[in-house]
């Protein structure tokens, strides 16, 4: 078949596909009805037909202003077809309800090393410190310990708070943008064949381990830990599965197994997504509370340990037995 | 070939070919969003900035969703491109050539901390140099490309000219360069189109050069099936 006849021929046909991918494009985005040519049912094998169209005119030696015209509406369709995703609030709550919990237990042996060195220096300063006070300021500014100081004295007003410092949504804005932070640089360090993310998290389990242990040693611990106590739970718990997240980026890269670095640190990357967007979103429970309800001081410390205590216990049991299909 | 095209085979068993975008393209792209960016923070600080202490929150907030999700918003939500991008032509996809998902531009993205390094992209642009498909480190890890939205058009459609069969047998290959030469004639100056015609006298008929070039469009016309 020569070329014109071949295009006489078969020219409705891509009219009729091309008009289809952009009124689909166009209803995805606005949501508008239109009387379409093609029926959505007919696309896949309209998609298939077109393949062979090309197939046909390459192997004929078309001319190359046909071949891309082919080539180009045959991309589209791959596009419209093989890229179709769901979208939408159903998604997030799936994610919550299994695909996170999963991710974390699926992930279990890098979230327990990340652990161990973060809580490994966090909990030994914190009993070390009390004892040899000195040494608190080995691994933190003078100035630092100062201030912080000043944050759990008496005299505040919000506990967790110079006295200057700002109202509770200008805290929860800093804390998002603080925290979210280190825990997606965590994350991205472990890149660096995981040494970033060991270094992250050694690095704020020693430092929140030497101020924790200065502050009981300066006899503050019961302001302290009733302003700390509510958020520790998601945001020790984000700091963790940040670490794990970038180890297992780290330990794509060490130990690849059978598949090429590259294709080893894909599949580590989307299976780490998960734990990301998680820890991302357990940092912004944890800024709303540090923000607005740890510097309260109405209800007595013990009240708000038990608080704290419960958020421990709870986020435990959710990473625990979240999203387990029963066992048949 | 050396060429910055990517072949993808799809399950269909063709070949579909993408235009990857290198680090200058990119390069400039990335400039273009850094000015959009300032500007958007620089235009919503100003009614923000009257609330006191609830607006220092929410521009931290705001500065804090420019810096991470500002690209994936665009990539995912949008049509596969920040606005810096789109102004350049290029599209984020995946390496199979379907448009860009969550995870994958997420990871990207979130990436880019390490790309950033030792500073001003220094190790993006080193991968980009070094893989094979101009990819910054988080590509690699989310299995995305940069490429050009709109391939190349560089052919034109093979003008008319009353049809003349070859005078010999012509192999597929043979005729297809003689239809890349008839397409690329409108483009090419005349003298330059008579000049590769000439190149052909056995074809042609070594009839000067003015009259080569009007037979290969005869023969072209020819081959692709155009009758008097």
């Amino acid at each position: 078949m020569k070329q014109q006849a071949f295009e006489a021929h078969y020219e409705v046909r891509w009219i009729e596909f091309a008009d289809w991918l952009k009124r689909s494009g166009e209803k995805r985005n606005k949501g508008s009805h239109g009387g379409l040519a093609l029926e959505a049912m007919d696309v896949p094998a309209r998609y298939r037909e077109l393949c062979q169209h090309l197939a046909l005119a390459r192997d004929r030696q078309y001319s190359a202003d046909l071949i891309e015209r082919l080539s180009n509406l045959a991309l589209a369709g791959h596009q419209a077809l093989y890229g179709a995703h769901t979208r939408g609030l159903e998604r997030v709550w799936q994610f919550l309800r299994t695909g996170f919990p999963r991710a974390v237990r699926r992930e279990v042996r890098f979230v327990a090393l990340a652990a161990l060195l973060f809580f490994g220096p966090l909990l030994t300063l914190t009993f070390a410190v009390p004892r040899h006070p000195e040494f608190a300021y080995v691994v933190v500014p003078a100035r630092m310990l100062d201030s912080v100081q000043e944050m759990y004295g008496e005299a505040t007003k919000a506990l967790g708070r110079k006295r200057e410092a700002d109202t509770d949504v200008a805290m929860f804005g800093f804390y998002i943008f603080n925290n979210v932070r280190i825990g997606f640089q965590t994350f991205a360090g472990g890149l660096a064949f995981g040494l970033g993310a060991i270094f992250y998290l050694l690095y704020n389990g020693v430092f929140i381990g030497a101020i924790t242990g200065h502050i009981i040693h300066s006899g503050l611990a019961v302001n302290f830990f009733s302003f700390t106590s509510g958020h520790s739970a998601f945001e020790l718990g984000a700091i963790c599965l940040s670490g794990a997240a970038g180890l297992k980026l780290g330990f794509a890269l060490l130990a690849p197994g059978r598949l090429r670095r590259a294709a080893a640190l894909r599949a580590a990357a989307a299976q780490a997504v998960p734990l990301v967007v998680g820890l991302a979103g357990m940092l912004l429970i944890a800024a709303g509370i540090e923000a607005f309800w740890s510097p309260r001081t109405f209800l007595p410390p013990v009240a708000k340990y038990a608080v704290g205590a419960m958020l421990w216990l709870l986020l435990l049991l959710y990473f625990a037995f979240a999203g387990r299909e029963r066992a048949n | 070939m050396l060429d910055t095209a990517r072949e993808i085979p799809t399950p269909e068993g063709i070949e579909l070919s993408l235009r990857l975008a290198g680090p200058v393209a990119r390069a400039l792209a990335w400039m273009i969003d850094l000015v959009v960016r300032l500007t958007a923070f620089g235009i919503l600080s100003i009614p923000v900035s009257l609330l006191g202490g609830i607006g220092a929150g929410i521009s931290f907030i705001l500065w804090f969703g420019l810096e991470w999700f500002y690209p994936t918003l665009f990539e995912v939500y949008g049509s596969g491109a920040t606005p810096g991008k789109r102004a350049l032509g290029l599209i984020v996809l995946h390496r199979d050539g379907t448009p860009v998902g969550l995870p994958a531009s997420l990871t990207r993205n979130l990436l880019r901390a390490v790309d950033f390094l030792p500073l001003l992209y220094g190790f993006g642009l080193l991968s980009v140099v070094l893989s094979r498909d101009f990819q910054r480190l988080g590509d690699i890890a989310g299995g995305t490309l940069v490429v050009y939205r709109e391939a190349s058009t560089q052919h034109g459609a093979i003008p008319a000219a009353p049809p003349l069969p070859p005078a010999m047998l012509l192999s597929p290959l043979e005729q297809r360069t003689l239809l890349d030469l008839a397409a690329r004639s409108q483009t090419l100056t005349s003298e330059r189109a008579q000049e590769l015609a000439a190149l052909a006298p056995r074809l042609t008929g070594a009839t000067g050069d003015t009259a080569a070039l009007a037979r290969v469009l005869s023969i072209a016309n020819y081959l692709i099936g155009r009758r008097a």
